[in-house]
């Protein structure tokens, strides 16, 4: 044994849940309880190391971390815990933790109960044959209702009532209990350490000095340094620099044995040598079947990215080579723009990863952006019967060439009190959505009081429908929020694609067409769109010296038009005692925001309006 | 060769809401202190200058009329003593109508003042309200009454427009007022909201309306007719003037050329070009006093100049805070940005006496699109903003300071 620890006191478990439902927090106390961090070190969702995490408080990466922890008998064990996201974008990262581990903890919201995303999670975890403990936190706000919520989840789940624990990630009160509850529950891993060397790949960074370091879960064999490896996949073969375990930073370890999570230092310049999912085995002696893998994570949104006059294209494309190194999700290829120049299209998750990804690069690398308004992938079938994939409206073939457009369509759940299943409804039908079924979440077992939040008159409902995907993208979600008060929640997977009446509608600015805005839309809802759209933009363009007229078009027809105005008064005021320095340092921002512009002929337009699809009114 | 004087007076008796200049209610215990650190700072430039000859005389602010009239005599005094001041140099004070009594007038016309530039704002109480002004209407009419017979034939009223609440008829009937007094000379400043004012906030807040910039711009159109109907000839954006009574002191700012400053805070600009104070360097160069009054109490009033006058000798003159160098395309640039307000416009064969390069071989980008769009034109051998598009003035200035940084 190369390991620390007999696999027997191994447990290999991760945190799901709803989004905000508190699995960052639960792991703060559980590195704190466990002493795997000082309280010195203590800090907030210690885990959510990016910026924009500990600014958004949402975890975007999973995060794995090795916790020793001294059971109930006196024993000693070691806890590997990883953190998932709860953002739909990232179910991917959830499904990628799931194959590391034997046990997941369920956590379900004392004030909120079961939300889309936890049914989402928990139907995941059971795919994996993982050992489900479900706990319901919060339990120290006033408003939480633990034995609605736990008759919430042994009903929906079949659950023992005993089984449920309340705990408290705020306060760390019952959080001894769940530790020593995964000891007990979640199995250990199976010891395989004889076998040869198979490590599952669930994430992966690019280090400057040790190259990509793959994070893994050894499943059988061990690992040490100086290990000549081959990736199974493809076949890339390199010299192990370092294995080491997450304490929450990376520690060196002597080796890393089956059942154990860690990280493999490989030297390797690229993150496409050492892809997420790929079997890690021994270069000479290895195992010959590879481990099952993940699904290729599609990318479900496409939009340009564009730098802005300031900024350098060769500039970007370092940046976003190096920002996929460490999220292997973000695919882009070149493509040039008649209006905007040369770019990126980059494909992404769903529209959070793609707000994450443009605040990345602005930050992190200092870039202004230009992003166009975001895209799904339509399959359209040419009259010759070949097939292509097309991401950009300007890539619509001539209608004359093709036989059919088809458009990705999504299943959506919805979870909502029963109050709001009209408006619910209304809001499936108006984006062209086919209702499938409701169901009622039983919860018979509850009391008959209810709380602010959750009435006990008023069950809940899961509504499931099928919806176009970029009916879903924009506002979608915040119209089930809204129209429920907040009280509805959202989860939807891929189906495939289905033919659709699909047009391209175009914007011309000033009498010139900018291909940056055209877009894919439905035939029936062109004119509506295409209304909104100039409505939209006008707002958002600003006066120039001249008229500015905005028009919407589909093939040649005119179907909207408004107009900006022209600027009738700029001048600065008076210059005060002669602080002339001011008036040009003022003039010279001014122009420094008209270089974060697009010119579009003679129009000035800023980057916010590229975006103006996600700005319109429905 | 032009040498203007700007004296910063950091007084006022209220803070208006508007206001992001460098002036304090409340501290009037200061004062003393300050009248003779100015005195000081005044005789030092002007020894080292060796006693030049000014070309006008600015009392600003703040409200210098809010002075001891004493104080501003021995201001003046300390002027005569330490510059060559021909008697019909242009003296102009900002002056507040509730401190214009007429014999407070005459005692400050007595000291050489000649001109008065009377804050005047707006001709309707409730608008002056607003504006968190301390006077009324009736004072401002009265104000100009005194200062004409105190003596003073050269009057400047200062007016506001495009106020929050402000209709185009209050603002014609304020135009009006302001015809009907017949002074030489009239000022109109369309209201910016600066950052970290109380107005600011309150429009950002929701509490007073914003500004329709078509509005304002409807009244600077109104303005400008009713003021050239009135006999007014305009000569910059925002300044109207019967004939031959511009303002000396701002066509130095407006041209670019050499002014001190002395007070709190005061700008000044030793301008690049021949005849300038020769150990500076060439392309000339602005310098700001010091702006808490407290600090710059004690660094002017320990000043002693001598020596060479060179940039880095300036740099750590008396209360100067902050010198900064103009480089030859700056210094260009500005002298279009602040040139281009002028109706008369720019000359390009001054301009190319000064920087040895013409106005269009400066800037070929900005001239030419400036022309294009109808922003500028040429008349003979100047170049200025068109009367249709002067409003869009800014639009012209950027562009000359965009080519200048390049
Ligand atoms: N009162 C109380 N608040 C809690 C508790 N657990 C978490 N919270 C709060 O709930 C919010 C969300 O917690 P997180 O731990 O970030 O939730 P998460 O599930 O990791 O969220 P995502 O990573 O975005 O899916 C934070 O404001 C926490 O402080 C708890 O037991 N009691
Ligand atoms: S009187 Fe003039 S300087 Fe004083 S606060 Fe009012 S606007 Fe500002
Ligand atoms: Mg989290």
């Amino acid at each position: 044994m190369i390991g620390e620890m007999d696999p027997r006191r191994i447990r290999n478990f991760c945190i799901i849940a709803h989004i905000d439902h508190g699995k960052s927090t639960l792991a703060d106390r559980m590195l704190e309880i466990t002493g795997t961090v000082t309280p010195r070190e203590m800090q907030e969702q210690l885990l959510d190391s990016l910026d924009i995490e500990r600014e958004r408080g949402i975890t975007i990466k999973a995060q794995a971390v090795r916790m020793p922890f001294i059971y109930s008998d006196g024993n000693d064990y070691e806890l590997n815990l990883i953190d998932t996201p709860g953002h739909v974008d990232f179910t991917y990262e959830v499904s990628r933790s799931l194959a590391a581990c034997e046990g997941a903890i369920l956590i379900v919201d004392a004030t909120q109960g079961i939300q889309a995303q936890t049914l989402a999670n928990v139907y995941l975890a059971m795919e994996h044959d993982l050992e489900i403990i479900p706990i319901v936190n919060k339990i120290d706000l006033p408003s939480a209702d633990v034995p609605r919520v736990i008759a919430e989840m042994t009903a929906a789940f079949g659950f023992e009532a005993d089984e449920v624990l309340a705990v408290s990630a705020k306060d760390g009160s019952g959080v001894i209990d769940l530790l020593n509850a995964v000891v007990d529950r979640v199995p250990a891993p199976k010891d395989n350490h004889d076998l040869p060397l198979r490590a599952l790949i669930f994430d992966s960074k690019y280090d400057t000095y040790k190259g990509v370091l793959a994070y893994v879960r050894v499943i059988d064999g061990s690992v040490t340094s100086n290990d000549r490896i081959r990736m199974m996949a493809t076949d890339t073969q390199a010299e192990v620099l370092e294995v080491g375990a997450f304490k929450p930073t990376m520690m060196k370890v002597p080796g890393l044995d089956a059942g154990e999570v860690g990280y493999i230092a490989t030297g390797l310049k690229s993150v496409g040598e050492c892809r997420v999912g790929d079997t890690i085995t021994l270069a000479r002696n290895g195992a010959t079947d590879s481990l099952p893998g993940y699904g290729e994570q599609k990318p479900m949104v496409f939009a340009g990215l564009y730098p802005t006059e300031g900024v350098d294209f060769h500039e970007l494309r370092e940046a976003l080579e190096r920002l996929q190194m460490n999220d292997a999700s973000l695919v882009y290829q070149p493509e040039n723009s008649a209006a905007l120049g040369p770019g990126f299209r980059c494909g992404f998750l769903g529209l959070l990863h793609m707000e994450i990804v443009q605040e990345r690069l602005e930050r992190e690398y200092d870039m202004d952006l230009v992003v166009t308004a975001p895209s799904v992938v339509y399959r359209v079938v040419m009259a010759d019967a070949s097939v292509i994939e097309v991401s950009r409206p300007t890539d619509l073939p001539n209608p004359s060439l093709l036989d059919q457009i088809e458009e990705p369509w999504l299943d959506v759940s919805v979870l909502t009190p029963s109050r709001f299943v009209g408006p619910m409804m209304e809001l499936i039908n108006a984006r062209r959505g086919v209702f499938k079924r409701t169901e009622y979440l039983d919860s018979s077992g509850a009391r008959a009081a209810g709380t602010e939040s959750m009435p006990s008159s008023d069950p809940r409902v899961v509504i499931e429908a099928q919806l176009p995907m970029a009916e879903v993208l924009v506002d979608f979600y915040d119209q089930i929020k809204t129209r429920s008060k907040g009280y509805a929640s959202l989860d939807y997977t891929f189906t495939g694609f289905y033919p659709a009446a699909l047009v391209r509608l175009d914007i011309l600015v000033a009498g010139q067409l900018v291909d940056a805005l055209s877009l894919i839309t439905h035939k029936d809802r062109a004119y509506y769109q295409g209304k909104a759209l100039v409505a939209a933009l006008r707002k958002l363009i600003p006066r120039q010296m001249f008229e500015v007229p905005i028009q919407a078009a589909v093939g040649s027809n005119i179907i909207a038009r408004e107009t900006v105005h022209a600027m009738r008064k700029n001048v600065l005021a008076k210059c005060y005692g002669g602080d002339i320095s001011r008036k040009r340092k003022l003039l010279e921002k001014q122009a420094e925001g008209k270089k974060r512009m697009k010119r579009i002929g003679r129009v000035e337009v800023p980057q916010e309006a590229f975006l103006a699809i996600l700005k319109m009114e429905r | 060769m032009t040498l203007g004087l700007y004296v910063h007076v950091p007084f006022c008796e209220t803070k208006c809401p508007y206001c992001d200049f460098n002036t304090y209610a409340a501290i009037e215990s200061l004062m003393p202190g300050y009248v003779d650190a100015v005195a000081n700072e005044i005789t030092q430039w002007g020894a080292w200058l060796k006693h030049p000859a000014l070309t006008s005389l600015f009392f600003g602010g703040g409200t210098p009329s809010y002075l001891p009239t004493r104080d501003i005599a021995k201001l003046m005094r300390a002027i005569y003593a330490a510059y060559d001041l021909p008697s019909d140099t242009e003296v102009t004070l900002e002056a507040n109508p509730g401190d214009c009594s007429r014999e407070r007038l005459q005692a400050i016309r007595r000291t050489g003042v000649n001109r008065l530039s009377i804050g005047v704002q707006s001709f309707d109480d409730n608008e002056l309200r607003l504006l968190g002004r301390r006077h009324s209407v009736d004072q401002a009419i009265a104000a100009v009454r005194s200062a004409r017979v105190a003596g003073f034939d050269n009057l400047s009223i200062d007016l506001m427009f495009g106020l929050p609440y402000q209709f185009a008829a209050s603002w014609a009937h304020s135009l009006e007022e302001a015809v009907a007094l017949e002074v030489e000379h009239i000022s109109a400043y369309a209201l910016t909201l600066e950052g970290g004012t109380p107005m600011e906030a309150d429009v950002a807040g929701g509490h007073l309306p914003e500004i329709d910039p078509d509005i304002a711009a409807e009244m600077y159109n109104m303005t400008c007719e009713t003021l050239a109907a009135a006999g007014y000839e305009q000569y910059e954006i925002s300044n109207w003037s019967k004939p031959g009574l511009q303002s000396i002191h701002n066509l130095t700012y407006w041209r670019n050329e050499s002014w001190l400053g002395v007070g709190p805070g005061a700008h000044g600009t030793i301008a690049h070009g021949p005849g300038a104070f020769s150990a500076l360097p060439e392309q000339g160069v602005r310098f700001v006093d010091i702006k808490p009054p407290r600090a710059y109490i004690e660094r002017a009033m320990a000043w002693r100049s001598g020596g060479a006058l060179t940039a880095d000798t300036l740099a750590g003159a008396g209360a100067i805070d902050t010198i900064e160098l103009t480089t030859q395309a700056i210094a260009m640039g500005e002298t279009m940005m602040m040139g281009l307000r002028l109706n008369v416009g720019v000359s390009d064969a001054s301009f190319r006496q000064r920087f040895g390069v013409g106005i269009a071989d400066a800037f070929p980008n900005a001239v030419n699109d400036c022309l294009k769009d109808g922003l500028l034109e040429w008349v003979g051998e100047r170049l200025r903003l068109t009367d249709d598009l002067r409003p869009l003035g800014n639009e012209a200035f950027g562009r000359f300071i965009a080519e200048a940084m390049g």
